[in-house]
């Protein structure tokens, strides 16, 4: 239970830098921390209940968002290239203007 | 309470809020390793060794690719960022780390009569979802290929 609430915590902050943060990498980040700290719940449950079946699904989890991840930052070295811009307001002015 | 795991739920989100608060790209993504490394030794003292190790190779790859990305991305000027701000940052997260210590980390271990080994956990009972992970995991590499290439072109 105790576990949870780390793993809430972390959620939060990961919330926080979604909200706050306009940096393409700093929302990258707190997207993959918000990522792992859902999958903990896996790894918590699992020692809980003395079940490897939650590692098997941490795995699986983990192994997409790296997937998500590395197209993610593809995404944004395109972007930069293109356009020289890492802010995703400024990026989302380029929607607009189109 | 076990200190260890106080110790490393303190630290994880000391490190998790710091990569995510601190201006200066490069800091923040050696904070996001120190929070991913943290991650695995936590898997470690729940009993979770596979996942430990599993987390640690993956946090080694991302963090080599967050540190070429950071390196190319970030523009070289010196930061803005004023003492009173990382201040109010490390505030807010020593009160953010509050909660995980007073509560107890311990968890509660009881048995269940099934309790399959992690090798037929994985390729008896989750054999599609592994193959079907696989496979999507391919076409994302083939995907980041292609976008390169339509980059490189233009």
């Amino acid at each position: 239970m105790e576990y949870i609430i780390l793993s809430l915590v972390l959620l939060a902050i990961g919330v926080y830098g979604l909200v706050a943060k306009r940096n393409l990498l700093k929302v990258l980040m707190s997207v993959e921390l918000i990522a792992v700290a859902a999958s903990m719940n896996f790894i918590v449950f699992s020692s809980a209940v003395g079940d490897q079946l939650g590692q098997v699904f941490f795995m699986l989890a983990l192994s997409v968002d790296t997937a998500m991840t590395a197209v993610v930052i593809a995404l944004v070295l395109v972007a930069y290239r293109e356009h020289g811009i890492l802010d995703v307001w400024e990026l989302s002015k380029l929607k607009e203007e189109s | 309470m076990p200190i260890y795991d106080v110790v490393l739920a303190v630290a994880l989100v000391f490190s998790a809020f710091f990569a995510i608060h601190i201006e200066e790209t490069i800091y923040a993504v050696i904070s996001f390793g120190v929070t991913l490394t943290l991650f695995s030794g936590l898997f470690f003292l729940l009993n979770a060794p596979f996942a430990a190790v599993f987390q640690l190779i993956v946090a080694v790859g991302a963090i080599a690719v967050f540190f070429l990305a950071g390196e190319m991305l970030t523009p070289k000027k010196k930061s803005s960022q004023k003492m009173k701000d990382k201040i109010i940052g490390l505030l807010i997260a020593a009160v953010l780390a509050v909660p995980p210590v007073i509560s107890d980390l311990r968890v509660e271990v009881f048995s269940r009569p099934y309790n399959p080994a992690f090798a037929s956990a994985l390729w008896k009972f989750r054999v599609l979802d592994v193959i079907a992970q696989s496979v999507v995991i391919l076409i994302l590499a083939i995907g980041i290929v292609m976008i390169l290439k339509i980059g490189g072109r233009k």
